[in-house]
């Protein structure tokens, strides 16, 4: 079995209203020695996991492409010398579309980061605005054409929906856009307000509206029907792929399979035990810079939590459950109201389950 | 033992704030019964919940000694579900002070009981009360009592229990006025019980007036209406704590350690005597049976604490006579107690007594009268929706109250439009005075017991009052309102309701479900039925959109909690067929409005 390897860049442009990940705008003169911290840390914790090998990597944040081309290269070669990384495996790397253009992108191809992962969220000028994002839709369209120039035949771009004053109308002419450029890949999620966000702290003071979930059930529907008339599979709650372009990293979170996360706040799991590094970057590289193991917290699952979180992962995805996991009293129900289908021995959630897939699990497991 | 020309026994008859307890208080200091030093507000209201309601729950004499005469004070209950106690301790006396808040005026439930005690024979010492208030209108109040009284405005008092101005006169009246007891030392005993307690360390401790004969602190006794016969413990009187006496001879008020261990077995208007030949033939006339009015379901809103609920109402029974209980089954709400009690505010004291003394939440279902239903031959009483024959009946009776309402006459439009709507048969009226109506309606006590009094009091600024009495029962055209959620019917919402009011009932309960309901994997349709006729609808939408947008390999711990979390609030809320209703829909669908007590 392989594992995934995931690096955390906790560096942005810009802090967006909504996002509550590890990631600050400001820090850029901490680049230099945050990279350094990576590389030390790899080289720290691979030992324990030599034997294995890596089917992914993942650079995510943050923003990665806020570190420049050759850095980025640096640390891949180095993420190789330390993990056996598959000769074939699939390299990530998300980028923003106002940090990137084809010189860039090309250098990032070069070095081996055969996938690219860009935050589009919108093509709706308005929709940009109120989730604060500071890039335009044509950026976005720009950076997506230089992609393509640069060769990169594996482009995702996420997408969100459902922020204050988008209409249905105005969703579909993104959707229509997206698929007007044809990425390999499609990740729409429904804009999820945290708490511990601007935008969480608008909402609760009664400045904003909660997302409508109406209206996004609305905003899912019609992005299964598009991306579907668009040769899009949908293989997980808010993923759409071409065939053969699924995500294998992101697959393998929703399998269980063992990963490594390496960099501030990331996490890894292996047999059953889940572990994540210290959260503040400062105190991340302070760890690493002593030689010690930058562990934050970790847990070890019952049996019992791990079933339950293996079903409410694996039922996020179209591979589903096996029909043994589950007990056909609680399934039955559910096939007959159709949130549930049987497909080759395993049960998948319909499209109409997975938009109300808590209640499915809970229905499943419940005690 | 005291010279029954020294004793004097009297009540106080007042409305609820019209300054009782604090006259009690001034009556305690005044004559040094009380010493400065430990007095407290509302001396005599001895139990936390009492002091913190402003309301006397237990009558409880206390012994004055003022100028060589034993002044006997027996507390009396100051509402309307306790008539029965009001009426006992109303017969321990001689002489009641009928005494009105003097910006206030006269209120139902003072005249109710000065009625009571007048029909008891009482001599009544009028006072005002309250006239050092700058809205105090002695003077009116005066004439108003006068003209109640048939008497002469200068024989009523004007007093200030607050600053003690007008008590001491108010004491001499009492001694001047009220008679005094008769009775036979020598005489085989009868005692009345006008109230009993019951303490965890001695048991079961009546409080009695010795009407004649002499009851001794130890001694075989028997209680004439429940037969049980026990070795007494100690007599004594309040003073105004327990101090022990030899004995108590006629007229004399005090306890007695009965030496009992079950409140049920000496029962409030009971008649104590001494066991075997020496005891009295005849029980004191006036005993009854405390029958319960009101009925309500309590459950425990987590599964499991149905033996503490058990446990709590077999205690509170030792020292509540008045409360009944059997086990009942919800199919909604599972393992409980369907439980009778006196009226609302006693319904109100046991629930929170229950929820205070034995720590339990409880979901307590809507109130219902008793009802007497006639199948053919069979004639059944029904304290519970449930129990209502399926197939149809011939006839239900239901009982009905008289009700006294007094009110400022400006607003009598409104109360008559309120006892009109409520089903109610106009008696008669009385102007006490030209700005003052007294109206009697016949009313159904279940239209009594939702919201009336709050209704009343919001049409009338507050100002109207209200007393009832139990006048019987009535044929009435009931019908029971099931509520069904998604088809299947939950017997915690079911009521029996006039017809006319059936509709209004059943689409109250529909759209305020559908507040409460959350919203489930398919529509849950909410209805309201009579019988197979759905009367009102509402639908709760299924819900479309559950599910966590993002799941990545940061966030699977935070999102399994999250997970556990909605799997523990599902966990506590309660299946009804397929559809899950949180605790707090049976609690808040189930409440009666706000102020429905008093």
């Amino acid at each position: 079995m392989s594992a995934g390897l995931y690096v955390h860049v906790p560096f942005c442009l810009t802090r967006c209203g909504y996002c509550d990940f590890n990631a600050h705008a400001g820090l850029d003169e901490l680049k230099p020695r945050y990279l350094r911290a990576l590389m030390r840390e790899a080289s720290l914790v691979s030992p324990g996991w030599s034997g294995v090998g890596v089917g992914s990597v993942f650079l995510g944040g943050g923003t990665p492409t806020t570190i420049e081309p050759p850095d980025l290269r640096a640390l891949l070669e180095h993420l190789r010398a330390s993990f056996d990384v598959r000769p074939d495996a699939e390299v990530t790397i998300e980028a923003n579309p106002d940090t990137v253009d084809e010189a860039r992108l090309t250098g990032l191809r070069a070095s081996g980061f055969g996938r690219l992962s860009m935050g589009a969220q919108s093509f709706d000028a308005g929709v940009l605005t109120a989730l604060e994002r500071v890039h335009s839709p044509d950026s976005v369209r720009s950076a997506f054409a230089a992609a393509r120039a640069a060769g990169n035949g594996n482009v995702n771009l996420d997408l969100i929906y459902g922020a204050h004053g988008e209409t249905l109308a105005s969703w579909e002419r993104t959707l229509r856009e997206t698929i007007e450029l044809g990425p390999e890949h499609v990740s729409a999620y429904a804009l999820t307000i945290e708490p511990a966000t601007p935008l969480g702290r608008k909402v609760a003071a009664g400045m904003v509206p909660a997302p409508d979930p109406d209206l996004q059930a609305d905003m899912f529907e019609a992005a299964c029907v598009s991306l579907a008339g668009a040769g899009y599979v949908h293989y997980e709650v808010s993923n759409w792929a071409k065939p053969g372009f699924e995500c294998l990293h992101n697959l393998g979170y929703w399998e269980r399979r063992p990963y490594v996360g390496l960099g501030a706040g990331a996490h890894s799991f292996r047999d059953g035990t889940r572990w994540w590094n210290l959260r503040p970057p400062e105190q991340y590289m302070a760890a690493v810079e002593a030689g010690e193991a930058p562990i934050g917290g970790r847990e070890t699952l019952e049996p019992a939590d791990a079933r339950f979180e293996e079903m409410f992962l694996r039922l996020r995805t179209f591979r589903g459950v096996p029909s043994g996991a589950v007990d056909l009293d609680r399934a039955t129900p559910l096939l007959q109201a159709g949130f549930l289908e049987r497909n080759n021995g395993s049960l998948v959630p319909t499209e109409r389950g997975l938009l109300v897939l808590n209640e499915l699990v809970l229905a499943l497991t419940a005690s | 033992m005291t010279d029954t020309s020294h004793i004097r026994n009297f009540c106080i008859v007042a409305h609820i704030d019209h300054g009782k307890s604090t006259l009690a208080d001034r009556l305690l200091e005044i004559t040094h019964t009380v010493e400065g030093r430990s007095m407290r507000a509302q001396y005599l209201d001895k139990m936390d919940l009492e002091r913190e309601r402003g309301i006397t729950i237990k009558a409880q004499a206390v012994r004055l000694l003022q100028d060589g005469y034993e002044l006997n004070l027996i507390d009396t209950p100051g509402h309307v579900d306790f008539t029965y106690e009001v009426s006992r301790s109303l017969a321990a006396c001689e002489g009641a002070i009928l005494l009105v808040d003097a910006a206030q005026g006269l209120e139902a439930q003072t005249l109710a009981n000065y009625h009571l005690a007048r029909d008891a024979g009482l001599v009544i010492v009028p006072a005002v009360n309250k006239i050092d208030l700058p809205a105090a209108e002695p003077a009116q109040r005066a004439e108003e009592l006068a003209t109640l009284l048939d008497g002469d405005p200068q024989e009523i008092l004007h007093v200030s229990a607050k600053t003690g101005q007008g008590v001491d006169e108010l004491l001499a009246a009492i001694v001047e006025r009220v008679p005094p007891p008769t009775g036979d030392p020598s005489a085989p005993l009868q005692a009345l019980i006008f109230d009993s307690a019951y303490d965890p360390y001695r048991g079961v401790i009546t409080y009695v007036r010795v009407q004649d004969g002499t009851l001794p602190g130890f001694a075989r006794i028997r209680m004439f209406a429940t037969g049980a016969r026990s070795e007494s413990e100690e007599t004594g009187v309040m003073a105004p704590e327990a101090t022990p006496v030899a004995s108590l001879g006629p007229g004399e008020v005090g306890y007695l350690v009965t030496g009992l261990k079950d409140v049920h077995q000496a029962k409030v208007g009971d008649t104590i005597t001494l066991d075997g030949k020496q005891g009295a033939d005849e029980p004191l006339p006036g005993y009854r049976e405390p029958k319960p009015m009101v009925w309500s379901g309590l459950f425990p809103s987590e599964g499991g604490d149905y033996s503490d609920l058990r446990e709590a109402l077999d205690k509170l029974k030792l020292s509540d006579s008045a409360l009944v209980y059997e086990p009942e089954t919800s199919r909604a709400l599972g393992f409980g107690f369907r439980v009778g009690f006196l009226g609302l505010l006693h319904m109100d004291i046991v629930r929170e007594r229950l929820e205070r003394e034995f720590d339990l939440e409880l979901i307590s279902t809507a109130p219902n009268v008793e009802f007497h239903v006639v199948t053919g031959e069979d004639e059944i009483t029904v304290h519970n929706p449930a129990e209502m024959p399926p197939g149809g009946y011939d006839r239900v009776d239901e009982p009905i109250v008289f009700a006294t309402v007094i009110t400022p006459s400006d607003h009598l439009g409104a109360v008559m439009e309120l006892c009109q709507s409520r089903r109610g048969e106009l008696v008669d009226m009385t102007y006490i005075t030209p700005e003052r109506v007294e109206v009697h309606y016949v009313l159904p006590l279940a239209e009594i017991v939702f919201d009336f009094f709050d209704q009343l009091k919001s049409r009338t600024r507050g100002f109207a009052s209200l007393d009832y009495e139990p006048w019987g029962v009535k044929e009435a055209n009931l019908v029971k309102v099931d509520v069904l959620l998604h088809g299947e019917p939950v017997d915690a919402f079911s009521s029996v309701v006039h017809r006319e009011k059936a509709y209004e009932y059943g689409k109250r309960m529909v759209e305020r479900l559908k507040e409460l309901i959350p919203r489930q994997l398919f529509d849950v349709a909410i209805q309201a039925a009579i019988g197979s006729k759905v009367i009102a609808r509402e639908t709760v939408k299924a819900k479309r959109k559950d599910v966590l947008a993002k799941c990545y390999g940061g966030d699977i711990t935070r999102k399994r909690k999250l997970l556990e979390e909605q799997k523990k609030g599902k966990a506590r809320m309660r299946r009804v067929g397929r559809v899950d209703v949180p605790q707090e829909a049976f609690i808040a669908a189930l409440r009666v409005d706000e102020g429905a007590k008093r």
